[in-house]
C-alpha cells in the first residue's frame, strides 16, 4: 500500500522540480516583443532625436511574508533604465537623446511639472489598451493626440520615450521556496512606448522581459533593451 | 517510524510551523476584528516600532517625495493651507504620536479618493474636493484618514498580513509535498482551501479597520464641532457613482458604501441632538466653494484629460450654479463639448454591477476616440452629440458675453467649429485665441491647427 502510493508522490515531486527548473531557465532568457507603426516600417517617419521621459519602474522584494516596497531601489533602477535606453538608442540606432522636460523645468515653477505629469498619466491610461492588443500598434491604432505639442519640446524632437516597468526581487527564503514549490522567479518587465512628438501617434511599443534580480542585473538589462529595439530602423540608414 | 521517512519529516516540520505561526489552522475560519467601540483616541500611545514598521515608515517618506517630484501634488498654497487648517482642527489637542508629522496635501487626481500614510501625510484628491459640498464633508474625509494614522492601521494591518502570507506559503509547501493516501488527500484539500479563507480574512480585517475609521471619524468631527451627519452625506455623494466605477468584487477592502451609510446612520442615531440647520450648511457650502473654486477648476481640466466627462459636466454645472462667471461657463462648455455622444448620466441598467464590470472591461480595450466613433453610429449617440455641441456653443457664447471673458473660450469655440467642419470659423477663433494669449502653453499646437485649416 505504502509503496504503490509513494511512487506517484515521488513522481509528482520530481515533476514539480523539473517544471520549476524549466520555468527558471525559460524565464531568465530575455524575451522581446516589439511592434512598429506602419509609418516607421515604411520609413515615412524616422526617429533621429528623442526626449526620454522619467521612467516609472517599480520593484518589490518578495519574501515568505509577502511583498515589501523598495522605493529607493525603484528610483535608482528607473534612472538606470532611462540611461541605458538612451545609450542603446544612441549606440545601436544612432538616435540622439535631448534633455528631458523634467530637466528643463524651472525650479519652483509648477506648470512644466504638471504638463509632464499629465502626459505621464495619459500614457498610463493608454498603456492597458496597448497591452490588450499590442499588435494594433502595427495598424497605427494608438495615439496621444496633438496635445503633445503643448510640451513645447525642442523643434527637432522626433519622438518621446515613455518607460514603465515592474519587477520582483526574491529574498533567500523565497528563492528556496520557489525552487522547491514553484512560483514566479525574480524578473523585470519593461513597457516602452515611443510616441511621435508632433502628432502623438504611438510609433514603437516594446516590452522586454528578463529573469534575475532587477536591481543588480545590469548586463541583462542592456541585452534585453538591445533586443527590444532590434526592429527599430537605424536613423542614419533610413535617410 | 513514520517520522523517519523524509517526506513525512518535511510535512511534519511544516505542520509544526503552521501550528506555531500566527493564525494557526484552528483560527483560519475566524475573522480577526478590529475594535470598533467608541473610545477617545489615545493622547500618548504605546505603539512599539519594529524593524518592519520602520521600513514602512521609510517607504512612506519616499512616497511623499515621489508624489511631489512627479508633479502629482497640487502646488496651490491657499488650497493646501485650507485643508491643513481643517486637519489640524480635527487632531485632538495635546496628541503626541511618535514618528508622525502631520501634512495635509491636495493630490492632482480626478478620481474621488483620499489616503493616509503612516508618517502623518494625508492626501485628498481634487476629484474628491470637487465632489463634496461643504467644509464639514471634507472634515469627515480627513477625520477618517486621521484615524488610520492615529490608530496605526497601516502598521497593524501589515503585521497581520505578513503572518497570513507566511501561513499561506507554508500551506503551499505542505500541499506540494503532501504524502499519498487519505491523509495526503485531506492535506491537499485543506491547503487548497485555506489560502482563500486567509485572503478573506485579510480583506475582512481591512474592512474592519475602515469601519473603525468611519466611526472614530464621527467622534473626531463632534469634538471639532463639525456636523457629524456630513459623514453620512459624503458617503451618499460617493455612492452616486457618476462614472459607474464602484464595482462590487468578491474581495473588497472597504465595506460597501450603502453598508457604511447604514452603520453610520445607526451610530449617529444616538446623537440626533447634533443635527445642523440647513441654512448653516448652505452658508458653509458657499464659503467652501469660494475657498476651493480654483482647485475645482483645476480638477475639471484633469477630469476631461482623463476621459471622465460625466463627472466634468456634473461638477462644472455645480460651479456654474455657484458662480456663473466666464471661466466657469467656459469649463461647463468644454465639458459638454468633450462629452460628445455620451449620455450625461448613466441609466439604472448601466449602473448595475454586471454592466459596470462590462464597461470596465471595455475601458481597458477601447480608446476614447473608438468609443466616440461607435456611439456616433447609433441614433442616441448622434442625438446626444448634436445636443451637446449645441449646448457647448451656447455656453461658449455666454462665456464670451460675461465680464472679463477668458481667452480660452475662443480656443474652445475653434475646436467645436473644427469638429463641425466649419474650417474658416474655427481658424478665426483660433487666431483670436493666439492674439489674446500669445504666451499660452498650447500656442504651437493651435498654430499648427490654423495652418492645417487654412490649407483646406
Amino acid at each position: 500500500m505504502r509503496l504503490t502510493s509513494s511512487v506517484p508522490v515521488f513522481r509528482r515531486r520530481a515533476l514539480i522540480l523539473v517544471f520549476a527548473t524549466l520555468l527558471l531557465i525559460g524565464f531568465s532568457a530575455p524575451t522581446h516583443a516589439q511592434f512598429l507603426h506602419p509609418k516607421i516600417k515604411s520609413k515615412e517617419t524616422t526617429i533621429r532625436t528623442v526626449v526620454v521621459f522619467p521612467a516609472k519602474v517599480n520593484v518589490v522584494r518578495d519574501s515568505m511574508k509577502g511583498p515589501e516596497g523598495m522605493a529607493a531601489e525603484s528610483d535608482e533602477l528607473s534612472a538606470r533604465v532611462e540611461k541605458t535606453i538612451a545609450e542603446v538608442l544612441s549606440k545601436q540606432k544612432k538616435v540622439a537623446t535631448l534633455s528631458s522636460p523634467a530637466a528643463l523645468s524651472v525650479e519652483g515653477a509648477s506648470q512644466p511639472n504638471y504638463t509632464v505629469a499629465d502626459f505621464q498619466t495619459r500614457f498610463d491610461e493608454l498603456l492597458p489598451k496597448i497591452m490588450k492588443k499590442r499588435s494594433d500598434v502595427k495598424k497605427g491604432r494608438f495615439t496621444m493626440g496633438d496635445e503633445v505639442l503643448n510640451l513645447n519640446l525642442d523643434k527637432g524632437t522626433d519622438a518621446i520615450v515613455f518607460i514603465r516597468g515592474e519587477g520582483k526581487k526574491l529574498t533567500g527564503g523565497k528563492t528556496a521556496f520557489t525552487l522547491l514549490v514553484g512560483g514566479v522567479p525574480a524578473y523585470l518587465r519593461l513597457q516602452i512606448g515611443i510616441v511621435d512628438a508632433r502628432n502623438g501617434d504611438v510609433l514603437v511599443y516594446a516590452d522586454p522581459i528578463f529573469g534575475g534580480d532587477p536591481t543588480t542585473a545590469v548586463d541583462r538589462l542592456r541585452k534585453a533593451l538591445e533586443k527590444g529595439f532590434k526592429k527599430l530602423p537605424i536613423a542614419d540608414a533610413a535617410h | 517510524m513514520f517520522l523517519k521517512k523524509p517526506t513525512s519529516l518535511i510535512v511534519a516540520a511544516l505542520c509544526f510551523c503552521l501550528v506555531f505561526i500566527s493564525p494557526g489552522p484552528c483560527a483560519l475560519g475566524q475573522k480577526k476584528t478590529a475594535p470598533v467601540e467608541a473610545t477617545p483616541p489615545p493622547i500618548r500611545e504605546e505603539f512599539k516600532f519594529g524593524d518592519i514598521d520602520l521600513q514602512i515608515l521609510e517607504q512612506s517618506d519616499l512616497l511623499d517625495a515621489k508624489l511631489d517630484r512627479d508633479g502629482l501634488v497640487l502646488q496651490d498654497e491657499a488650497a493646501n493651507a485650507y485643508v491643513r487648517r481643517i486637519g489640524l482642527a480635527l487632531v485632538p489637542r495635546g496628541l503626541e504620536l511618535e514618528k508622525v508629522s502631520w501634512r495635509f496635501r491636495v493630490l492632482r487626481d480626478p478620481q474621488p479618493n483620499a489616503f493616509a500614510l503612516p508618517n502623518g501625510s494625508i492626501y485628498i484628491s481634487t476629484g474628491l474636493i470637487v465632489l463634496v459640498d461643504n467644509e464639514s464633508q471634507l472634515a469627515a474625509i480627513i477625520a477618517h484618514e486621521l484615524t488610520h494614522v492615529m490608530r496605526r492601521h497601516t502598521y497593524v494591518q501589515n503585521r497581520s498580513n505578513r503572518k497570513k502570507f507566511l501561513t499561506m506559503n507554508i500551506m503551499s509547501a505542505v500541499g506540494a509535498y503532501a504524502p499519498g493516501g487519505i491523509v495526503g488527500a485531506v492535506i491537499s484539500v485543506v491547503t487548497t482551501v485555506a489560502p482563500f479563507i486567509l485572503m478573506a480574512t485579510i480583506y475582512g480585517y481591512s474592512r474592519d479597520l475602515e469601519r473603525e475609521a468611519d466611526l472614530k471619524g464621527v467622534d473626531m468631527m463632534i469634538s471639532a464641532e463639525y456636523s457629524p451627519e456630513e459623514m453620512v452625506n459624503v458617503m451618499k455623494l460617493l455612492d452616486q457613482d457618476i462614472e459607474g466605477e464602484n464595482i462590487r468584487l468578491f474581495y473588497n477592502d472597504h465595506p460597501a458604501l450603502n453598508e457604511r451609510i447604514k452603520y453610520l446612520s445607526t451610530y449617529l442615531g444616538a446623537r440626533a441632538d447634533r443635527v445642523t440647520h440647513q441654512m448653516e450648511l448652505n452658508r458653509e457650502r458657499a464659503a467652501y466653494f469660494k475657498n476651493m473654486e480654483s482647485v475645482m477648476r483645476h480638477n475639471l481640466q484633469l477630469s476631461i484629460m482623463a476621459g471622465r466627462f460625466r463627472s466634468a459636466v456634473f461638477n462644472a454645472q455645480r460651479l456654474v450654479d455657484f458662480h456663473p462667471d466666464s471661466e466657469n461657463l467656459f469649463w461647463l462648455a468644454e465639458s459638454y463639448r468633450t462629452l460628445g455622444p455620451r449620455s450625461p448620466q448613466l441609466t439604472e441598467k448601466e449602473l448595475s454591477n454586471s454592466a459596470k464590470k462590462e464597461a470596465a472591461k471595455k475601458r481597458q480595450k477601447r480608446t476614447l476616440e473608438e468609443e466616440e466613433r461607435e456611439l456616433l453610429e447609433t441614433p442616441v449617440g448622434k442625438d446626444n452629440w448634436q445636443r451637446h455641441q449645441q449646448k457647448a456653443e451656447e455656453l461658449y457664447v455666454r462665456a464670451l458675453k460675461a465680464e472679463n471673458p477668458a481667452p480660452a473660450v475662443h480656443r474652445g469655440l475653434g475646436m467645436l467649429y473644427e469638429r463641425l467642419g466649419r474650417a474658416n470659423d474655427a481658424a478665426s477663433e483660433y487666431e483670436k485665441y493666439i492674439e489674446l494669449a500669445p504666451t499660452a502653453i498650447d500656442r504651437e499646437r493651435i498654430k499648427r491647427r490654423i495652418e492645417t485649416l487654412r490649407r483646406t
